[in-house]
């Protein structure tokens, strides 16, 4: 059992470029459910769009890689229209049941066989993200490491967590900025009760709509991070569970506060990759019986999972607010 | 029979202002006078339903809506004048609250048409109405739990520049106004007894406290017209008695005041105008003094006291 390569494992987990992902995905969602009460289940529409309008728009049309990026918060904020238009008037139920819907429709239509000239249907498409790398600062020979024992990245992942982590602090920092005015003040008025917000001359359709684009954007910006770490997409990323993981990191750190959702990011990726290689570890023990050991082969990751699910349920249980939240105004739920 | 009820309600209303001659007097005693000629109009309004009133600032034409085959409203003409407070009375499932949220634009009229302010409107939405001034308050109080008192308060403040998101990130551009609000909602909160709990979450407030609440967080939003539904349903004799108070006082200011109320002596006591409701349809209008006499009323919604006593 070696520990330290456990621990090396959960720290480049916690901190790389998967963190970051589910970090955009979890402040965006933050907007949505943690300051406007909007119930998005399909957080993961907007990852997509975000990935997808990048790799198609470099892959298939040949474009550059800004632009790449441009297109896909574009559609994010497309998406975020087309969604909100029809659904925003309606109950939040209505709204979280188009939302998960809409977000499986796309993955869906993406992956198909029949849109395999546009997206690569069911194969990933691949792209050359080198207009990005080109500007990597970090030297990146074949020996060149950055980190301290097992917690070591290469050139081109300092390079990417770098870019991500600057920007997870930005828009945190734009987050803060926004909902601390009384525009973020009528969002809460919304998430508290819509229709006291009315009773005041608040729109709250509109600004359903602006917290959803705002959120969605975000959500596409972990998109883009996603496709240019990859340098592709594959449909299969973004299933719904990417939405319940944005959900889980969100909880774990608290939402409707500012650090939340980065911290819970953060929390949720080294929880889940530590458990996984103390599992990998512990199979490969001599001493365990043999019945154990074939249980946990193979099956660390979904395990891991598992635990992580666990340990929501134990957060829910005993610090509903999450790690940063606050106790008394979790308590006013119970009215 | 009417001599029973009338020593009943005076007590009521010698607790917290005269009816008939001590308002104006309340009023000429504040306002110099001022208003005394604004309120002398009401009192030559005969009491008919659906009569003229001199400055209506509410006039409603052939409202209905049906639930099913229900028809909780069914009013052929109404006028509210303004400056004036007009309680709206009746007995449960009257339409009381749904005659509230279809001029308010809560919900959606079957037929009808009124106007606001002198303008027609046309395609009632809530916020809209509400930017206009007409604010409402909810029979179910609806205080926003997480969010401070003081935020509660300044919610209600109308056109916010920080409340558009192109000047929300950029604290310069809003900060003078949010501190101006900041001024006037502590002293609202002042004068409905809650300064001391300014920086507490709504959602800690007794059930007493956010009807105050609400009704601090309606005066922010600079309303022409304040409708209140039920303002002292559940709240305690002394809380009431201070909110009537503040009720006379907004009336005295010029405000337009139409609540619901089942309390009989808070309806004498503080209104000038009294509309009963009754299975949707209004079966009498006029000053309290008045009403409370009225047969079909009597019949419909304040009961006898002794069977046969009344004839």
């Amino acid at each position: 059992m070696d520990f330290d390569i456990i621990f090396g494992n959960a720290a480049r987990a916690a901190f790389g470029p998967e963190a970051v992902i589910l970090a955009l995905a979890a402040i965006g969602l933050n907007v949505h459910f943690g300051f406007t009460g909007l119930l998005n289940f399909g957080q993961v529409g907007f990852l997509l769009l975000g990935a997808y309008g990048t790799s198609v728009s470099v892959a298939t049309f040949g474009w550059s890689l800004w632009v790449g990026i441009l297109v896909g918060l574009v559609l994010s904020v497309a998406l975020a229209v087309a969604l909100g238009f029809p659904t925003l008037r309606l109950h939040a139920v209505m709204f979280a049941i188009v939302t998960i819907a809409a977000a499986e429709i796309i993955r869906i239509l993406i992956g198909s066989t029949d849109a395999i000239g546009l997206t690569g249907g069911p194969l990933s498409l691949s792209f050359d993200a080198g207009a990005f790398y080109d500007l990597n600062p970090y030297p990146d020979g074949p020996h060149d490491r950055y980190g301290v024992g097992t917690f070591e990245f290469t050139g081109q992942q300092m390079w990417v967590i770098t870019v991500g982590w600057v920007l997870v602090a930005l828009v945190s920092l734009v987050v803060f900025l926004i909902v601390r005015s009384p525009w973020g003040r009528v969002l809460k008025s919304i998430r508290e009760d819509e229709d006291a917000a009315r009773s005041l001359g608040k729109n709250v359709f509109s600004y359903k709509m602006q917290a959803l684009i705002i959120g969605g954007v975000i959500g596409g910006m972990g998109g883009v991070i996603d496709a240019i770490k990859t340098s592709g997409a594959d449909p299969n990323g973004f299933r719904p569970q990417v939405t319940f993981f944005a959900y889980t990191a969100l909880l774990l750190g608290g939402a409707a506060t500012y650090v939340g959702p980065v911290l819970g990011a953060i929390l949720f990726w080294f929880l889940r990759e530590w458990i996984e290689s103390f599992l990998r570890q512990l199979s490969a023990e001599a001493w365990l019986p043999g019945t154990v050991a074939d249980f946990l082969d193979g099956s660390e990751g979904v395990i891991s999972v598992g635990m992580v699910g666990l340990a929501l349920v134990l957060l829910m249980l005993f610090r509903p607010q999450g790690l940063t939240g606050n106790r008394t105004e979790m308590q006013l739920d119970a009215r | 029979m009417p001599d029973e009820l009338t020593p009943g309600i005076d007590e009521a209303r010698s607790g917290t202002d005269e009816l008939t001659p001590g308002i104006d007097e309340a009023r000429s005693g504040t306002d110099s006078g001022h208003m005394g000629a604004e309120i002398e109009p009401i009192l030559t309004v005969p009491p008919v339903i659906g009569a003229p009133k001199p400055h209506p600032i509410l006039v409603v034409d052939d409202l209905t809506r049906s639930f099913g085959g229900l028809r909780a409203v069914d009013v052929d003409h109404l006028e509210v004048e303004r400056g004036v407070v007009t309680a709206l009375i009746g007995p449960n499932g009257a339409g009381k609250t749904t005659l509230f949220n279809l001029l308010t634009g809560f919900d959606r009229a079957d037929t009808g048409r009124w106007s606001f302010d002198g303008e027609p409107v046309s395609s009632p939405s809530p916020d809209q109405l509400a930017r206009k001034g007409m604010i409402r308050t909810f029979q179910l109080t609806k205080s926003l739990a997480k969010l401070t008192v003081l935020d509660n308060v300044l919610l209600g403040a109308p056109s916010q520049i920080g409340e558009r998101l192109s000047a929300a990130p950029f604290r310069s551009r809003w900060q003078d106004q949010e501190e101006a609000n900041i001024e006037q909602a502590e002293e609202l909160l002042d004068r409905f007894n809650l300064a001391h709990m300014r920086d507490e979450l709504a959602g800690t407030l007794s059930g007493g406290q956010r009807k105050l609440l609400e009704v601090a967080r309606a005066l922010m939003a600079d309303p022409v017209m304040i409708m209140l539904d039920e303002p002292m349903a559940g709240v305690n004799p002394a809380l009431a008695q201070s909110l009537m108070h503040h009720i006379t006082q907004l009336a005295f200011e010029g405000l337009t005041v139409v609540f619901i109320e089942h309390a009989m002596d808070v309806v004498t006591g503080i209104s000038d105008w009294v509309v009963v409701l009754a299975q949707g349809r209004i079966i009498a209008e006029g000053p309290p003094w008045k009403v409370i006499h009225d047969d079909e009323v009597i019949d419909a919604y304040l009961g006898r006291r002794r069977a046969g006593a009344g004839s």
